[in-house]
């Protein structure tokens, strides 16, 4: 065979796009991708975006995903998403552990005969499905679909699809769902929607248990019209207080905590009507509904309200007053007892009368949560499964045999059905519980759009081809539909092509101004399609005064505390339990990792002789977990609160048996009015078992003695600081660092920081930090470059959290620098202070001598199991056993500003370098940037008169200002 | 001592030499088995990683570094006996200091482990010597430990020069009575000795130059050593007083250990004669001053704490006195300042048990003082959330007692192959050998 040199070339640029192709999908990067045929949009070395949506929570954040060599390693919020506006939180940023998650099921599996699993393949799989369907076809109604809030054109062929293959019941089951807020609603205005709630506009914010920073419909976008709410103008800032028996996150955020009796929100919000209405605060009420309004808060004086809340009336009368006097105010709630529709009515109620409808509270545009279906559904089909009237169950993305109360039952009932078929990524309590596991691919391996707010189109878009042999839920539903020959109603070849069906109507709605192309191509590289939606005006029902407020049930003995279960931060519903980056990622109030816990009331806890990490028998009517206990002031006197999402009996190595879930305590009946189910319904018994249990955190002392590393300011004396206090400079033996170019800096608004943990992730993902697990953590050894310290600065019983973002302060005069015997650590030409891994020996010195203990040792070789190491970023080194690490102020994006800068011929624009944490803080209390360019926004914040560094007498000059956190005190009216 | 004789005093020494007893196999090879477990335990530190020591994130050194500094102490009895007393002219040195040399240099070769061992990447250690190298990478002369690899191998080269040196006519003395390998290697020990006049003055004058070069040394180690610490920002580390309290508490755990080894050593290879109860009371008499000194130290610091009005480093000593640790540090305080004053009673500091005993709780309580120094004040620094816990591991307990088990194995290797008091300085004590009126035939 004679090969000439052209043709020689060829087959060498075959091979080589093959080559590049496999280098596309799921080999470890071994391959070297040769440059004769590039493949289109891959360069080796150099990052792809791709926006898609985040949907690890209903909220659909936008997101933006850096891919290299065909890998996402790294997710970030999209900036043009109206939702979250370029940031996201911990969960968001830990989704790529959901894509290479370990213990991810990898293909199509079929439960044997014997009970145990086996590999199937895709064919045999839907054969299987189909002939079901076949099979039940007609019989109607014997069919059931369970997602979770599935939202945009998934959700409607999914409706099409069960009407096509011959009905059934369908239902969008959320565990944290908003349905007594939505029925309060619809009590009162009719109309049964969740409205947009505008943070940003109030100037005083009352959360009646609504933890908006945490897991309320839209934790990131709150976060982020909190902190502009909270920011600092002119001596005035949005004042904030938070009402519950329980301090969370987003109340440790707050001016002041009102600990009222757990489901006395309603009572506290109808009382402040009365004080309103008695103070003739009430100016925009019309005098008609004045007076319907005083009848029917008639009961609740100040006095009586007190009473039954469980504080004093002058508070209620002076929240009342606060309330009706900023203008706008607004409040927030969250109706978690078996009143609680009684307690959003309550409180939809009191910002109608303080005039906040149309203003902070607005319909228009109403949230997709406002879509889910009520827990009341899943109760019946729980039952008709249990009397043998369901066939066929299809369970995507949801866990009910963890998130119900009757989780044990539900997963019992399963048997009873002749085929489960679930969609599930993970092999969790309910997927382990079906006969037949379909894959589905993660978010962020397939095609969908999603609709978290009317006019909210996000788009989303695979961002690297499946990891493994699994298919979208779409695909799967219309090759089902064409098997059993309904092509005349799913007439689509594949769900993107129904996709793009359903995105030509918006094109159509949106007013064709480009072609269908030009739209298509601009939405995915926006990352959807964003217009706004006009406000509608409501009316209130007249209705709404004959209604009946009812106080809250709790099962179990009087004498118990109650429990207050609650949505984690971290781990929501307990679908994020698997990633490794959360478990390891402190809890924002106890700093504990790895584990659940129960908190108790100091005071309770001296009365049951109950001693931290002790091993508790928590004893409810329904049943019984054992919890470690953590005292805690943070809440109220008689009651409890366990974090609900660990506990998992399935879902991976990482989740298996930690802690224990609460939800199996509760009592299984839907609240009467929305059909929600209560999380706060029952009080426990509280026994020890004599036992103890490892409670790892990261946390030496939470206390300041007197160090004065977060410091606060009187808000009265914010704006006495006028002219910038200079910061002190000590004597140093050597001259100071010349820094030619660039000093890299960066300042933190304490103010803006709400402790959520976001930038620890985030850290986490960028530069490859590996997870140490808990033994180790207890240890202190986690190796996070970022962490978020916490300071009780409270009294005794009653804590005052403060959050303080604490990673290398990059200090001019470095104590680690001088004391390294090999150079391992300079202060480079930019002002960064430099770890070299690889002169790095481990004398272990700097770290002793760096007095913000940002330095981390790599004690052991870390490991990623496989896929995990896939999500490696390529730009940043792993370090081996036995060197010292630290936070770069990442120094590889620095580095690639730089290079960019240069390329293009320019100078480097401020913002245009952005460190992982920065990026995704929702409150952009992190801002990063040169302070050698005095106009960039990090030289001028860092003039802010309530600047100040820390441990600023040791003279190590840092790099890091961080602004006092303003204290406003008590609310006052 | 004075009835004695020349030849006496060859056959008394040089009887120690002799092929050893059933008790001595048995505690060298315990010893071994002791040393091969620390070994182990080293090796899988490096094949694991550091972590499988009780080191955590505040307390970044513990018992590698307390092992060090305690050894490195340990060291300088020696060259205080040794130099120091040599240049001051005091007589009775002459039968304590080849031993108190013996444990300078062994201490040295133990002290010197920890620094390597101490390493994440210990296969890396030359990188702390400066060596031309192609890359023009260099030592941080600024570096602490920069020095300290100077101050400690600056000692060892004197050390063992030294103690080679005041070993050759006694070596000499031992090549002339063995045969076969022996010889050969006492030999070459001896480097050609013959005793004649130009020998025995070239000899002097190396000796003298070695004691005036090793005396500084006997301050400026532990000193370098103090530094490690006083050199940091760490609270309860950064002080002027570091370095005299240090070299103090150097030759007071000095001392305390060549008393704990001349004990033994005196009974098993009968030397009493030389090794008398008044050589023993004089170390004793040291030992109260350096407790004294100790003792001031421990009241300054806690005093300039108090004084200072700085909150991390009063806060740190009263987590010294109080915190987890606390146990230790009133060990330290009592076995380190309190019990030596029982010396001051004669009776106690000439009877060889309380000796003894108290030699022993010294250097238990100079251990301590150490580790609490290190620990306690990284445990708790600037920043309370970062406060932490030292743990020990076996793997921590099990490297300090394999380098006691180092120690142990080249002094008893020393007490069979090299005589343990100095032939030639106990016969300057003595009457020289006149020839006999008459009776020389």
């Amino acid at each position: 065979m004679e090969v000439n040199r052209r043709d020689f070339l060829k087959i060498i640029g075959i091979g080589g796009a093959t080559a590049a192709m496999a280098g596309c999908g799921t080999q470890p990067p071994e391959s070297l991708i040769p440059y004769v045929v590039p493949p289109e949009e891959i360069i080796p070395g150099e990052a792809t975006w791709y926006a898609t949506v985040c949907r690890e929570c209903p909220a659909g954040c936008g997101m933006l995903v850096k891919t290299m060599e065909g890998r996402a390693i790294k997710v970030e919020g999209n900036p043009d998403h109206p939702v979250n506006r370029g940031r996201l939180c911990a969960r968001g940023q830990a989704s790529l552990q959901g894509l290479y998650n370990p213990d991810r099921i990898r293909q199509p599996l079929r439960k044997g005969t014997d009970g145990t699993w086996g590999p199937t393949s895709w064919e045999e799989g839907e054969k299987v499905l189909a002939a079901r369907l076949a099979e039940l076809k007609g019989r109607g109604g014997r069919v059931a679909l369970v997602t979770p809030l599935v939202t945009g054109s998934l959700d409607r062929l999914i409706d099409d699809w069960l009407r096509a293959v011959g009905g059934g019941s369908r239902l969008r089951y959320e565990a944290v769902s908003h349905e007594p807020l939505r029925e309060a609603n619809r009590l009162a205005f009719g109309v049964a929607a969740v409205p947009f709630y505008d943070l940003e506009q109030a100037e005083l914010i009352l959360s009646f248990g609504a933890d908006f920073l945490e897991t309320w419909l839209s934790p990131v976008e709150h976060a982020r019209q909190f902190g502009a709410m909270r920011t600092y103008r002119d001596g005035r800032m949005g004042r904030f207080a938070y009402i519950g028996p329980r301090l969370s996150l987003t109340g440790a955020n707050a001016d002041e905590w009102i600990a009222v009796r757990p489901g006395t929100e309603g009572v506290l919000a109808l009382g402040m009507i009365h004080a309103i209405l008695a103070e003739g605060l009430a100016t925009a009420l019309p005098a008609s509904e004045e007076a319907a309004f005083r009848r029917l808060v008639e009961r609740w004086t100040p006095v009586e309200t007190a009473e039954q809340a469980g504080i004093s009336p002058d508070k209620v009368r002076v929240l009342a007053r606060a309330f009706a006097r900023s203008r706008p105010s607004l409040a927030v709630a969250d109706g978690r007892t078996s009143n609680g529709t009684d307690i959003c009515l309550a409180i939809t109620l009191l910002n109608y009368v303080a005039g906040n409808v149309g203003r902070t509270v607005r319909f228009g545009p109403t949230a997709a949560a406002g879509r889910t279906s009520p827990y009341r559904e899943m109760r019946t089909l729980l039952q008709s499964m249990e009397k043998g009237e369901v066939s066929l169950v299809l369970l995507a993305g949801v866990n009910p045999a963890f998130t119900l109360p009757e989780g044990e039952r539900f997963r019992k009932a399963l048997e009873k059905v002749p085929l489960v078929v679930s969609f599930a990524s993970f092999p969790d309590e309910t997927a382990m519980a079906s006969h037949l596991i379909l894959p589905d691919h993660t978010f962020l391996e397939g095609w969908s759009d999603a609709e978290p707010w009317d006019g909210i189109q996000g788009l989303q878009q695979p961002t690297m081809r499946p990891l493994y042999e699994t298919r979208a839920l779409g695909d799967i539903l219309l090759s089902v539909a064409k098997q059993m020959g309904l092509q005349q109603q799913l007439p689509w070849e594949d769900f993107p092509a129904y996709l793009k069906e359903q995105w030509k109507g918006l094109h159509r709605q949106s007013g064709p101004a480009e072609d269908f192309e030009t739209f298509w191509a601009r939405a995915l590289q926006r990352g959807g399609l964003f217009r706004p939606v006009p406000s509608r005006p409501v009316r209130l029902n007249p209705e709404v005064f004959r209604h009946r407020f009812e106080a809250p049930r709790f099962a179990g003995e009087s004498e118990g505390l109650t429990l207050i279960p609650y949505p984690s931060p971290i781990f929501y519903d307990g679908r994020t339990a698997n990633r490794p980056w959360l478990q390891e990622l402190p809890d924002a109030l106890t700093q504990i990792v790895w584990d659940n816990w129960i908190d108790i009331h100091p005071a309770d806890a001296k009365r049951l002789d109950v001693s931290e990490g002790e091993l508790l028998r928590v004893q409810s009517p329904l049943g019984h977990v054992e919890l470690p206990a953590h005292l805690s002031g943070g809440v109220r006197l008689g009651t409890a609160a366990v974090a609900v999402g660990q506990g998992h009996s399935a879902f991976g190595r990482y989740a298996e048996g930690r802690g224990a879930n609460p939800l199996p305590l509760l009592p299984a009946e839907p609240e009467t009015a929305s059909g929600s189910q209560p999380w706060i319904a029952t009080r426990v018994l509280v026994t020890r078992t004599g036992r103890r249990h490892l409670l790892a955190s990261t946390v030496g002392s939470d206390r300041p003695h007197d160090r004065g590393i977060i410091q606060t300011i009187p808000l009265a004396e914010v704006q006495r600081l006028r002219h910038p206090e200079k910061h002190p400079h000590l004597l140093q033996m050597y001259p100071e660092h010349p820094h030619p170019k660039h000093r890299w800096g960066m300042t933190i608004d304490l103010n803006a920081c709400i402790g959520c943990g976001a930038c620890v992730t985030a850290c986490y993902a960028e530069n490859n930090i590996p997870v140490m697990g808990k033994v180790q953590v207890a240890k202190g050894r986690e190796m996070s470059w970022i962490r978020v310290q916490r300071v009780d600065e409270g009294a005794s019983h009653h804590p005052e959290h403060r959050f303080l973002p604490m990673l290398c302060q990059h200090c001019d005069h470095a104590p680690c620098e001088p004391v390294c015997p090999v150079y391992a650590t300079y202060h480079n030409p930019e002002g960064l202070n430099v770890q070299v891994y690889n002169r790095c020996v481990g004398t272990r010195y700097c770290s002793n001598n760096c007095p913000y203990k940002v330095r981390r040792f790599n004690w052991f070789m870390a490991e990623w199991p496989e896929p995990l190491h896939l999500q490696l970023n390529p730009d940043v080194t792993v370090r081996s056993m036995g060197v010292m690490e630290k936070c770069t102020f990442c120094v590889q994006r620095i580095q690639g500003g730089k290079l960019q800068a240069k390329a293009e011929g320019r100078a480097v624009r401020d913002g245009e370098i952005v460190p992982a944490c920065a990026q995704t803080c929702p409150t952009r209390a992190i801002v990063f940037g040169d302070l050698k360019d005095l106009d960039s926004e990090v030289s001028q914040r860092s003039k802010d008169p309530r600047r100040y560094r820390v441990l600023e007498h040791l003279n190590t000059q840092p790099a890091i200002t961080y602004l006092k956190k303003i204290i406003a005190g008590p609310v006052e009216g | 001592m004075s009835d004695l004789t020349y030849s006496q005093v060859d056959r008394d020494i040089l009887r120690a030499m002799q092929a050893p007893g059933r008790l001595y196999y048995v505690v060298f090879f315990a010893n071994l088995l002791v040393l091969a477990w620390g070994i182990f335990a080293w090796q899988y530190t490096i094949y694991r990683g550091l972590g499988v020591w009780g080191l955590t994130h505040p307390v970044m050194w513990a018992m590698d570094i307390t092992n060090f500094v305690f050894w490195v102490g340990i060291a300088h009895s020696g060259t205080l006996i040794s130099a120091i007393l040599y240049l001051f002219r005091v007589r009775w040195r002459a039968s304590v200091y080849r031993t108190a040399e013996a444990v300078t240099v062994f201490a040295l070769l133990t002290a010197g482990l920890f620094p390597l061992i101490h390493l994440g990447r210990p296969w890396f250690f030359y990188w702390l010597l400066p060596y031309p190298q192609g890359g023009g990478l260099w030592v941080n002369f600024r570096s602490p430990l920069v020095w300290d690899v100077f101050a400690v191998m600056t000692y060892m080269i004197i050390s063992v020069l030294f103690f080679f040196t005041g070993l050759v006519p006694d070596v000499a003395v031992v090549r002339n009575r063995t045969t076969g390998w022996r010889h050969r290697f006492y030999a070459f020990l001896a480097q050609g000795w013959q005793g004649t006049d130009r020998q025995w003055r070239h000899y002097k004058a190396a000796y003298l130059f070695l004691a005036a070069l090793a005396t500084p040394l006997v301050v400026s180690v532990h000193s370098v050593v103090s530094w490690d610490f006083a050199q940091s920002v760490v609270a309860g580390w950064h002080s002027t007083i570091f370095a005299p309290y240090f070299v103090a508490g150097a030759i007071h755990s000095g001392l305390a250990m060549v008393i704990t080894l001349l004990i033994p050593l005196r009974r098993i290879f009968r030397l009493d004669t030389y090794l008398t109860q008044t050589h023993l009371e004089n170390l004793a008499k040291l030992i109260i001053l350096t407790g004294l000194i100790v003792g001031y130290a421990y009241v300054v610091e806690t005093y300039i704490a108090w004084y200072s009005n700085n909150v991390p480093e009063w806060q740190r000593f009263v987590y010294q006195v109080t915190g987890e640790y606390a146990v230790l540090f009133w060990i330290m305080i009592l076995f380190n300042s309190l019990v030596p004053l029982l010396f001051f009673v004669k009776r106690i500091r000439t009877s060889t048990p309380w000796l003894f005993g108290i030699s022993i709780l010294i250097n238990i309580g100079m251990w301590c003082e150490r580790f609490v120094i290190i620990v306690t004040g990284l445990a708790h620094e600037y920043d309370p959330y970062s406060w932490g816990l030292f743990i020990p591991t076996w793997v921590d307990i099990s490297i300090t007692l394999g380098a006691f088990a180092w120690f142990f194995f080249w002094f008893l290797l020393f007490a069979k192959f090299l005589p343990v008091i100095s032939i030639v300085e106990v016969k300057e004590e003595l009457p020289p050998p006149m020839k006999s009126t008459g009776s020389e035939a």
